[in-house]
């Protein structure tokens, strides 16, 4: 198994990080959003030099470099002569330092390190890559890797597909955690890619999308488990589409991200499941999911035909198990769902 | 005195001391208390015009005025820290947090002043 793992951004994190695991096959980080900004929050933007750096140590200890550079929005930028001269110069800058691989999610991207460069190309989630007809127009454009949508992570047809389709690699984000078929997903990218690139920058005052993404999950459970994410004990369901492997995190902490890396490595985990869901962290001491009691769901999900309105599957798993972090006198307690206020 | 009271008297010495010392306009926005889920409690003070520099020169001194803010607020301060607004060096709040069990792990695994690119830590006191 290829373990794609977060990493903060800076020296100390990545020793950090190194040294508490061996099944890193990768580590992945932002550039620098001087350049191409990317689709998510970042805690760092590591300029050429401490890129450098951080790969020559990533590479001593045997462990491949990926920078993730998946802006979704650049605002035309890409597509001036200054934009195209700039962004061809970093390419090129990282190329020098010995990057192995570029994520990016503008085909013109894709396209211009396929032509120009000899790091892998990697085709980001946040290229949407849904469909078999999808996956080959980025193959043809020159993709090493295609990292598919997770909102396909549980329709094994399409997985399959896809798989047919190409010869190019696949790899598949695990624990993103975002809201199944969620309609804040194209403007909450292209916020964070404006918010995490080169100017201008937005001075916003609160990230709706965010806050709007919490308050449905608490206000309807079941979001929770229609969630695609995928358990470590599940990892066997998807050898025969992949043996790679993504764990989202780049904002946590080593501890967290080593724990996830603990977890999909060894295939088990043991504990709540919200320790691992990386998109919704700051709900992780409100819901109590016990990873255990979702043994078995994956077979259901195998043969789910996303009509959720007549199925109500995920929405009986989630009133069966989660629990909700309370207080009563003797302090901290789990209460069922349904007795704690929620809306379901 | 009520908490609330209190909050504005330490915030206002704190501004002032800062002030004072670094010779520069700081703000303290806001200073709130906080108590999460998790177990953690404590309290964030939002700033502006405070640069990591200034805490890098002049940390032995903020460590002291703030340990003595935290103190006056009857918060134990065994891990102080200041949160950067990443890839800046600007100072977007300074914090005091008793950590919970399982929040301590995730700072108690490093052991350096960084943990996370957007946190300097000023203190941190090890458990047994």
């Amino acid at each position: 198994m290829k373990l794609y793992v977060p990493h903060v951004g800076h020296l100390e994190g990545l020793e950090d990080l190194l040294s508490g695991s061996d099944d890193i096959y990768a580590v992945y980080m932002a550039g620098s959003p001087d350049y191409i900004g990317t689709g998510r929050t970042n805690l760092s933007a590591p300029k050429l030099e401490e890129i450098a750096i951080q790969t020559e140590y990533a590479h001593d200890k045997g462990v491949k470099m990926e920078i993730i550079l998946n802006s979704s929005c650049m605002g035309g930028q890409q597509l001036t002569p200054e934009g195209y001269r700039t962004i061809d110069w970093y390419f090129d800058k990282l190329n020098g330092i010995g990057i192995d691989s570029i994520t990016v999610a503008d085909p013109l991207f894709v396209e211009m390190l396929a032509k120009d460069y000899d790091m892998d190309v990697v085709v980001s989630v946040l290229s949407f890559v849904d469909s078999p007809q999808k996956a080959e127009f980025y193959e043809q454009l020159g993709a090493t890797t295609i990292v598919i949508d997770p909102a396909v992570n549980r329709q094994f047809d399409k997985l399959e597909s896809i798989r047919d389709a190409v010869s190019c690699d696949l790899k598949l984000l695990v624990n993103e955690a975002c809201l199944y078929q969620c309609p804040f997903r194209y403007a909450h990218f292209n916020f964070f890619s404006h918010a995490n690139g080169p100017g201008p920058k937005p001075n916003v005052l609160d990230d709706y999308y965010y806050f709007k993404c919490l308050s449905l999950r608490i206000n309807d459970p079941q979001q929770l488990i229609k969630s695609p994410w995928i358990r470590p004990e599940d990892l066997k369901e998807y050898r025969h589409i992949t043996d790679t492997f993504k764990i989202g995190g780049r904002t946590q902490f080593v501890n967290w991200i080593l724990n996830a890396v603990d977890a999909y490595a060894n295939e088990s985990y043991e504990g709540n499941l919200m320790d691992l869901l990386d998109s919704i962290k700051d709900l992780k001491d409100h819901f109590f999911i016990p990873n255990s009691e979702l043994s078995g769901a994956i077979e259901q999900w195998k043969r789910c035909d996303k009509v959720c309105h007549k199925c109500g599957y995920c929405k009986r798993l989630a009133e069966k198990i989660i629990r909700v972090y309370s207080q009563d006198e003797d302090g901290r307690c789990m209460v069922p769902l349904g007795s704690s206020g929620d809306r379901t | 005195m009520t908490i609330t009271q209190d909050m504005l008297k330490a915030r206002g010495a704190l501004e002032n001391k800062l002030r004072e010392l670094l010779g520069i306009p700081v703000f303290l926005i806001e200073m709130d208390a906080f108590a999460l889920p998790c177990g953690c409690g404590g309290i964030t003070i939002n700033t502006r015009g405070l640069q990591l520099d200034d805490l890098e020169v002049f940390e032995e001194h903020i460590l002291k005025y703030f340990t003595e803010t935290v103190t006056s607020l009857e918060i134990d301060p065994s891990f102080l820290f200041v949160r950067l607004i990443p890839g800046t060096s600007e100072i977007a709040s300074i914090n005091a947090r008793m950590l919970c069990s399982n929040c301590y792990m995730d700072f108690a695994r490093g052991s350096g002043k960084r943990p996370r690119p957007d946190i300097y830590i000023l203190r941190f006191d090890s458990r047994e």
